[in-house]
């Protein structure tokens, strides 16, 4: 655990002594808000309604582009400057590598998810929102970025350059966002596909409602990709 | 302490490390001597655990680099070739994080941190972010880390390499002075550093062991001859070849006619003859005069191209 913490720390330290961090929450929460309030048919300020549901439907789709910058380095840099051979062989595992880089990952996120509940807390002085569906929402959210994050990271695992990664990332991603729209009508391809996707299982959680199953397909998904993430960095040995 | 018994590495069909065997004795320091891609990195990636050997075992005090790595990496100390460093980060900052990984706590690290920071002289740079320092600031940081939890073993990967002169003597003395209480495996493909920092050299070439022992066994195992440079006036060049063919311990490297006409010869004498007396009287009966002679003996140069062309 200590060597998860170490590697947590110092991804931490590089996060926070360059703009990157700052770049990222900020252009999520200025650019997810701004759609919230102000953008498109239905802006909060137009439809007056207490509902904060445009914040995880823009916010799924703009995640999708800063997810991956957040973890696009953690890997790819590592092989780039070639500190990855020095880590390596270091009394560390290959999976508390990535746990750690990805431990660091999602306190990021968590920040940007403190930033969006400016959204919430000021629309429940001015009206009646359902407390219930925001925090089945916010729950969605988090498993949705830390998905997101994790895909990010395996993208990070197979390259040296930052901005393969980067773009790896997004289409991983937009891969299994956009699945239930590959196949149309009610086959058994239709259905798999569907239950395949991101959209889908995430919409369940705007109902206010906590399904094992939703939970098990993100959890599943995490985990595969951390896997996956481990097992590039592993590939060094077969060469 | 370090125990290598017919390794062999292949990268697909290349093979890098060819049925490689050699021990290295606790406190010792061994030199890898090799041309580039002869297969030293390779060597050195696999004591250090970073990949394994496809073939062969070994082992470094007692636990086998694949089946107890973990145990292996915690006595090592290793700085891979072209030092890498996080740039983005502050040095001390760094040191910091290789000592939460190394598990380097409470008093046993700020002691640590002083003993290294003093020993690669780090002091002045220790406020700094990695991407300001010079290069031989940056290899005394990548030498830091290796020593940080005070590692048995060294293992380096051409310390030296981009280094100005003053730096590499600075280097070569911190190789001496951890070598005294260490173990450690360096490799060049410098001869003079081989010679002027360890205690044993191993001559790599193409994935195999070319030879080892010490830098003066070496000398010595090809030096059962000697270097004769001469210069002679008033010589035919037929009949210098006719006569020296007749003498048993001279072989003829080399033989050149100056535009004056001078012969200018590379002879190669048996060791343990005095021949002088002989070249003297033979100079005498042909009326050469000898204007030049001059012996040498091998340097450990010598034994590196020999057996690596």
């Amino acid at each position: 655990m200590s060597e998860i913490l170490a590697i947590y720390r110092k991804e931490m330290k590089t996060y926070f002594n360059s703009p990157i961090a700052f770049i990222v929450i900020s252009s999520f929460l200025v650019i997810t808000n701004w759609l919230f309030f102000d953008y498109g048919d239905y802006p909060f300020f137009a439809i007056n309604i207490a509902d904060i549901r445009g914040i995880f439907d823009y916010g799924a789709i703009v995640l999708l582009f800063i997810a991956p910058a957040v973890s696009m380095r953690l890997i790819s840099e590592e092989k780039h400057q070639d500190t990855l051979e020095l880590l390596v062989t270091m009394p560390i595992t290959d999976m508390q590598i990535i746990l750690g880089k990805y431990l660091s990952t999602l306190v990021i996120f968590a920040i940007i998810l403190g930033g969006t509940l400016i959204a919430p807390i000021s629309i429940s002085f001015v009206g009646d929102l359902d407390s219930g569906i925001v925090i089945s929402s916010y729950i969605g959210f988090f498993f949705l970025g830390a998905t997101y994050l994790a895909m990010g990271l395996a993208a990070s695992s197979f390259t040296r350059n930052q901005i393969v990664a980067y773009i790896m990332g997004i289409v991983i991603i937009a891969v299994f966002f956009l699945m239930n729209g590959m196949a149309n009508g009610s086959g058994l391809i239709a259905t798999l596909f569907e239950n395949l996707s991101i959209r889908f299982h995430y919409q369940n959680f705007f109902r206010g409602v906590l399904d094992s199953r939703d939970l098990l397909y993100f959890i599943s998904l995490i985990f595969v990709s951390l896997l996956v993430s481990s097992t590039a960095l592993a590939s060094r040995k077969n060469k | 302490m370090i125990d290598v018994q017919n390794v062999t590495k292949s990268y697909g069909a290349f093979e890098a490390v060819k049925d490689v065997s050699f021990t290295v004795e606790q406190g010792e320091i061994l030199g890898f001597l090799g041309p580039n891609g002869a297969g030293k990195t390779t060597m050195m990636k696999m004591i250090t655990c970073y990949m394994p050997p496809t073939g062969g075992t070994i082992t470094v005090d007692g636990l086998d680099v694949i089946t107890e790595s973990m145990g292996v990496r915690k006595k090592i100390g290793y700085l891979p070739e072209s030092t890498p460093l996080y740039e983005e980060m502050g040095v001390r900052d760094y040191l910091n994080f290789v000592a939460d990984v190394r598990k380097v706590k409470g008093t046993e690290r700020t002691r640590a941190m002083d003993r290294i920071i003093s020993v690669t002289g780090l002091s002045k740079v220790i406020h700094k972010d990695i991407h300001e320092l010079s290069k031989g600031y940056r290899q005394r940081v990548g030498f830091a880390q290796a020593i940080i939890h005070d590692p048995e073993i060294l293992v380096l990967d051409e310390p030296t390499t981009g280094l100005d002169p003053n730096q590499i003597i600075e280097i070569r003395n911190l190789i001496r002075e951890l070598g005294e209480s260490k173990t450690v495996i360096f490799s060049t493909h410098i001869m003079q550093e081989v010679q002027a920092t360890s205690d044993r050299v191993l001559i790599i070439d193409q994935g195999k062991i070319a030879a080892q022992g010490t830098a003066e066994e070496l000398k010595a195992s090809i030096a059962g001859q000697i270097h004769l440079d001469m210069v002679l006036r008033n010589a035919d060049k037929s009949k210098f070849i006719e006569v020296l063919s007749g003498i048993e311990q001279i072989h003829l490297d080399d033989i050149k006619i100056q535009k004056n006409g001078d012969i200018e010869a590379a002879l190669k004498v048996d060791a343990g003859t005095d021949l002088r007396e002989q070249l003297f009287d033979l100079a005498v009966t042909n009326q050469w005069k000898i204007l030049e002679s001059s012996p040498s003996s091998f340097t450990l140069e010598d034994v590196f191209r020999k057996l690596t062309n």
